[in-house]
């Protein structure tokens, strides 16, 4: 990736993201969102989040990740039941996750 | 800001966020490293969380530009991240009736998550509150350059981390927390297995566009289940 290429993704998600804060409080000041919008909206929110959760684990190289790199779903399960007990707390849930991801590996060779 | 009262919202505003911010070192510090893994160079790297502002999408960006997905899938799909601003946009807006259009685009320009979440609780508190904005200013004056020098640690300090420790993983498992936050009931649950299995069933999607798809499909999941739910109701009370 070039500078010009990296600046290009760069400007352009700062653009696009700019204009999506702007919308209401700028470009259609004076228009409510539609209900159906914004329901829709808000529905999208766990389904993208989801999405690169699942993707990010079981995807490596473009290809789906075998039980020989059952670390990661192992570290992805610890790292859900700690977000869903402490209501998505980021720290605690990448810290275990992290801590499965290499330490559970460690422990069954080790044993 | 030029009332007392504002000036004390701003500092208000302040104070509630210098306590949170150190939380969102973890975050950051991914956002940092992975933008320059991915082959940005230093000066767009620092440019994203200074004119972005949204980790994730920042996250999603770079991990679209490592799987050499083309320049303007990458932007499409950081945008479809941040499509939910336009609803924190929209609640703002009756806010702002009174700024001028620069005013307006500044307030725009800052609007996350975090600050929006905040701005929340302090109207349930206080639903007339006429000096929100200057809070949300207060809250932005910490949470923006923290967030910038954050990310900018990770940028330049990223290149000490082993690659055997598998920072990268970081990514996903920091979404999971922020989706355990947003699956709050049957039709969000629904939406986020379904978007979740889709972005891996759809991976080789040409052009990458498999985590748009994938979005869609969550979002009919959601939709569906909530009118399934709705007939069920009506039809036990019938």
């Amino acid at each position: 990736m070039d500078s010009t290429q990296s600046w290009i993704v760069v400007l352009g998600l700062a653009l696009g993201t700019f204009l999506i804060r702007y919308s209401f409080i700028g470009l259609f000041a004076n228009r409510d969102m539609p209900p159906w919008l914004e329901h829709s909206l808000k529905l999208m929110v766990p389904a993208i989040f989801a999405a690169i959760v699942f993707s990010g684990v079981m995807m490596v190289n473009g290809q789906v990740a075998g039980l020989a790199l059952w670390p990661r779903y192992a570290a992805a399960a610890t790292a859900a039941v700690i977000a869903l007990s402490t209501s998505g707390n980021m720290l605690v849930t990448v810290a275990a996750g992290m801590a499965t991801l290499h330490g559970l590996p460690w422990l069954v060779a080790h044993l | 800001m030029h009332s007392p009262g504002a000036r004390t919202a701003f500092w208000v505003g302040v104070r509630e966020a210098v306590i949170v911010v150190p939380s969102y070192l973890p975050f950051a510090l991914v956002c940092g490293v992975a933008s320059v893994n991915a082959g940005l160079t230093t000066g767009a790297a620092l440019a994203l969380p200074a004119l972005v502002f949204a980790g994730s999408s920042q996250a999603v960006l770079t991990q679209f530009i490592q799987n050499s997905a083309s320049l303007w899938v990458a932007i499409l799909s950081g945008c479809v991240i941040n499509l939910r601003m336009a609803v924190y946009s929209a609640a703002l807006s009756a806010k702002v009736r009174s700024f001028s259009t620069g005013q307006r685009m500044l307030i725009a320009a800052f609007l996350v998550d975090n600050s929006f979440a905040f701005m929340q609780k302090r109207e349930e508190e206080n639903p007339t509150d006429p000096h929100i904005i200057a809070y949300y200013a207060g809250l932005t004056a910490v949470f923006w350059p923290t967030w910038l020098v954050f990310c900018a640690i990770g940028i330049f300090a990223g290149n000490i981390v082993p690659t055997s420790w598998q920072l990268e993983f970081a990514v996903p498992l920091s979404f999971i927390a922020i989706a355990a936050t947003s699956i709050r009931s049957l039709p969000t649950a629904a939406a986020a297995v379904v978007g979740g299995a889709a972005s891996v069933l759809l991976f080789s999607l040409p052009l990458k566009l498999g985590l748009i798809a994938a979005c869609l499909f969550g979002l009919m999941a959601g939709l569906i289940s909530e009118k399934g739910a709705r007939l069920w109701t009506a039809r036990k009370a019938g």
